[in-house]
C-alpha cells in the first residue's frame, strides 16, 4: 500500500515563531558564548517581532540589578544597568508577567532618562520576563512596532513563548558551562593529586629502617613525609601538616616539602632544617596558614636518633611493650618566626631495638567505632599490630581506621623508624594463599644466594620454608577463612633460622606427626621434608597476638 | 607451570614444566587422575621440572599407587635435578619408576 504524505499546514507565523525557537535552542546548544548567542537570538526575535528596538536584561548576582547584555536597533545601551525596581523591565520581572505598554505617556514607570541619553523615542514596551520555574534570569524588552502603531495581545502571546525558550536555553547553556569548569577543574585536582603522589618517596623494601604511609582525605593532600638518604649513611626524615585541606594547603605542603628534601641535605641536623624551613616560610607567608612538622636524622650504624619538633603531634617511641611520647618541641612553622632564629632544640634518642612512630593528627583524631582515637587509641592499635612488618603494620592500622576505602575526614600521615641492627634478614608478611608460595620461595632464595651457600642447601631450605608455608596455607585459618603469615629468616651464630609466623588459633603440636615412612599417605609428607632438611622444626611460644611460631633452624656454618 | 599431554607409541606423554607448587599442582593430580581412569600407561616426561613441593610429589604418588592397582605403567622420565633431589629426600626415589629418557621410559 502505498501512503502519500500530506505535510499538516500550520499557521504560516506559527510554523515560523517554532523554526524560530528551534533555532535559537540550537544556537546555545551548540555556541560556547553565551553572549554571543544572545544577541542573535534577540535579533532573531526583535525582527520576528516588526520590533524597532530590542534590549535583553540579565540579573547580576553580585549587585542584583539588571543589565543590558544585549541590543538590537539604532540606540546602543549594552551595559546599561537599571537598579531594582526602576522600570517597565523590573516590573516585568518582578510580577513575572509579560508587560505591554500601548503608549509610554500614560505609563507612570516609564523610565524617560533612557529615552533622553540615546535620543530614541520610545512610544510602547512589550516586555516579558525570562524565568525558569522560580529562578528569575531578566527579561527581553521590545520598543516601538515598525510602521507605527502598537504591540497587541497577539504579540504578549508570542514573545512570552519565545522568552520562555530563550530562559530554558540560557540556563541550560549555563548548567553546561557551569559543569565543564567543574570537569575541567576535577582534571585538574587528579593531576594535582596525582604530582602530589609523585612527590613522596618510593616504597623501600621491608626491611628499610623507615616506611611511610599517607592517605588524603581528598584527592590532593595537606600531608607530606619524605625519607631522604644522607652521603654518610644517615638518614634524614620528616612528617608534615600544613593546616587547612584543599588546594592551597596542598601548595604550602608543596613548598614544604621541597624544602626539606633540598636542604636535608645541605644543614646538618633537624633543628637548623626547622629554623630554614620557618624562615624561608616566613619571608614568603601565607597569612593565617601554618605548619606543623617533625624533621629527624636517624644513624642506622648505631640506631641513634635526632628530633627537632615544630608544633606536631608527639611521636611515640615503642620498646617492646613500652610507649612513651616524646613531647619536646617549639610551636608550629611560620607563626613566631623570632622563636626559630633562636635555634631549634634536638631530642636525642637511642632507639635501643625500639621503633619511633610519627603520625598526623588524621591518626588520632580519626573514628574507630564510633569514637576518635585519641593518643590512647593510637598506642592500642599499634600495640595491636607491633608483629607485622613495618609496610604491613602502617597498612593494618590505616586499614583500621578507613576500612576499604572509606572517606576520611583529615588526611592521615604515619612514618614509623626502626632500629635494625639486629633486624632479620627477610621478614614479610603474606596472605596465606597458594599464590603467595612462588614469592615466599623468591624472597628466601634471594636471602640464601646473599649468604653464599651452596645451591642444592639453599634449594632444600627453600622447599623446608615453602612446606612450612603450605601448613599455614591449608590448615591454619580454616575454609572459607583467610589471613597472614609472617616469614621471618635470621642468622643466628653459625645457623639459619626462620620464623613462620600465623594469627590463627593456636594448633596442638602433638597432633604434627611426622609421616610414618612405609605410608606414602601424602599429607605428612610436608613434614617430613621440614624434619629431613632443617636441624630443628619446632612450635615455640608465640609473641601474644599471634596464633602460631613454628620455629626452624638449620646449621650452615661448621661449628 | 604447564602440563603438555601427547600420545607416542601407544602411551600417553604428559609433560610437565615449571613449579609444581600447592598453586599448580591441582592442574597435575587432575590431568594425571582423568588418563589413570582411562587406565592409560603413562610417561610423565620431568626435564623441566624446577620445582616440585609435597603437594605435586602427593600427586605423583597418587597416580602411581592408581596405576599400581589397574596393572597400568607409570613412569618418571628425565627428572629434573631439582625434583630428583626431592624424591630423594622423600625416599621415594626407590618407589618410582624412573626412566633417563622418555624413549627409555615408553620401551619400559
Amino acid at each position: 500500500m502505498h501512503v502519500e504524505e500530506k505535510p499538516v499546514a500550520l499557521p504560516a507565523t506559527l510554523a515560523d515563531d517554532l523554526d524560530l525557537i528551534a533555532e535559537m535552542t540550537g544556537d546555545f546548544a551548540r555556541s560556547r558564548n553565551i553572549e554571543e548567542t544572545l544577541r542573535l537570538g534577540l535579533e532573531h526575535i526583535a525582527t520576528r517581532m516588526d520590533a524597532e528596538a530590542a534590549s535583553l536584561f540579565l540579573m547580576e548576582a553580585d549587585s542584583g540589578e539588571l543589565v543590558c547584555r544585549a541590543c538590537f536597533g539604532p540606540a546602543d545601551v549594552a551595559g546599561l544597568r537599571l537598579p531594582h525596581g526602576q522600570g517597565i523591565v523590573w516590573r516585568s520581572v518582578l510580577r513575572n508577567s509579560t508587560e505591554l505598554v500601548r503608549d509610554t505617556g500614560d505609563d507612570p514607570d516609564f523610565a524617560f532618562r533612557v529615552d533622553t541619553r540615546t535620543g530614541f523615542v520610545t512610544r510602547s514596551i512589550l516586555c516579558a520576563p525570562l524565568a525558569v520555574r522560580d529562578e528569575r534570569l531578566g527579561a527581553i524588552e521590545l520598543f516601538n512596532k515598525t510602521g507605527g502603531g502598537s504591540f497587541d495581545g497577539d504579540d504578549v502571546r508570542v514573545l512570552r513563548a519565545l522568552a520562555a525558550s530563550a530562559a530554558l536555553a540560557l540556563i541550560n547553556a549555563r548548567q553546561a558551562a557551569a559543569m565543564a569548569e567543574r570537569q575541567a577543574l576535577s582534571r585538574e585536582l587528579a593531576l594535582a593529586a596525582d604530582i602530589q603522589r609523585a612527590m613522596l618517596p618510593q616504597a623501600r623494601p621491608a626491611e628499610f629502617p623507615i616506611h611511610g604511609i599517607n592517605l588524603p582525605a581528598r584527592g590532593v593532600s595537606g600531608d607530606f613525609f619524605d625519607i631522604v638518604e644522607l652521603k654518610d649513611g644517615r638518614l634524614a626524615f620528616a612528617i608534615a601538616d600544613v593546616s587547612g585541606k584543599g588546594m592551597n594547603a596542598a601548595l604550602l605542603m608543596a613548598k614544604t616539602a621541597s624544602l626539606f628534601r633540598c636542604l636535608a641535605k645541605r644543614l646538618d641536623g633537624p633543628g637548623a632544617l626547622l629554623s630554614a624551613i620557618d624562615a624561608e616560610l616566613a619571608e614568603t607567608g601565607s597569612a593565617g596558614m601554618f605548619v606543623t612538622m617533625i624533621a629527624g636524622t636517624l644513624d642506622p650504624a648505631t640506631g641513634r636518633l635526632r628530633l627537632a619538633n615544630a608544633g606536631h603531634e608527639p611521636p611515640l617511641l615503642c620498646c617492646g611493650a613500652r610507649m612513651v611520647r616524646i613531647d619536646e618541641g617549639l610551636p608550629p612553622l611560620g607563626v613566631i618566626p623570632e622563636m626559630f632564629a633562636a635555634g631549634c632544640p634536638e631530642s636525642e634518642i637511642d632507639l635501643d631495638g625500639g621503633t619511633l612512630y610519627l603520625f598526623t593528627d588524621g591518626l588520632t583524631e580519626a573514628e574507630a567505632g564510633g569514637r576518635m582515637l585519641g593518643a590512647a587509641g593510637v598506642e592500642r592499635l599499634l600495640a595491636r599490630h607491633r608483629l607485622r612488618p613495618a609496610p604491613d603494620r602502617l597498612r593494618a592500622v590505616v586499614a583500621e581506621v578507613a576500612p576499604d576505602g572509606a572517606v576520611l575526614k583529615d588526611d592521615l600521615t604515619m612514618l614509623v623508624v626502626e632500629d635494625c641492627r639486629r633486624a632479620p634478614l627477610l621478614r614479610r608478611l603474606y596472605p596465606a594463599r597458594p599464590e603467595s608460595l612462588a614469592l615466599v620461595r623468591r624472597a628466601v632464595a634471594g636471602i640464601l644466594e646473599g649468604l653464599g651457600l651452596p645451591a642444592e642447601i639453599a634449594g632444600d631450605i627453600v622447599l623446608a620454608v615453602d612446606e612450612a608455608c603450605q601448613n599455614v596455607v591449608r590448615h591454619a585459618y580454616g575454609p572459607g577463612n583467610s589471613g597472614d603469615m609472617v616469614v621471618e629468616v635470621r642468622r643466628e651464630s653459625g645457623r639459619l633460622a626462620v620464623d613462620l609466623l600465623d594469627f590463627a588459633a593456636p594448633v596442638d603440636p602433638s597432633r604434627v606427626v611426622s609421616r610414618d615412612l612405609d605410608d606414602v599417605r601424602p599429607g605428612g609428607l610436608g613434614i617430613h621434608l621440614i624434619r629431613t632438611i632443617m636441624d630443628h622444626a619446632e612450635f615455640v611460644t608465640p609473641p601474644r597476638g599471634a596464633g602460631n611460631l613454628l620455629r626452624m633452624t638449620k646449621r650452615i656454618e661448621p661449628s | 607451570m604447564t602440563v603438555d599431554i601427547r600420545e607416542q607409541g601407544g602411551s600417553v606423554v604428559v609433560g610437565l614444566e615449571g613449579e609444581i607448587d600447592l598453586q599448580h599442582s591441582p592442574a597435575v593430580r587432575k590431568a594425571l587422575m582423568d588418563l589413570m581412569f582411562e587406565r592409560r600407561d603413562v610417561v610423565v616426561e620431568m626435564s623441566g621440572v624446577a620445582y616440585i613441593d609435597s603437594s605435586g610429589v602427593a600427586s605423583l604418588v597418587e597416580a602411581y599407587q592408581m596405576a599400581r592397582r589397574n596393572g597400568s605403567r607409570f613412569v618418571l622420565a628425565a627428572v629434573s635435578a631439582p625434583a630428583l633431589r626431592v624424591l630423594q629426600l622423600a625416599r621415594l626415589d626407590k618407589v618410582f619408576a624412573l626412566a633417563a629418557t622418555v624413549e627409555a621410559g615408553l620401551r619400559g
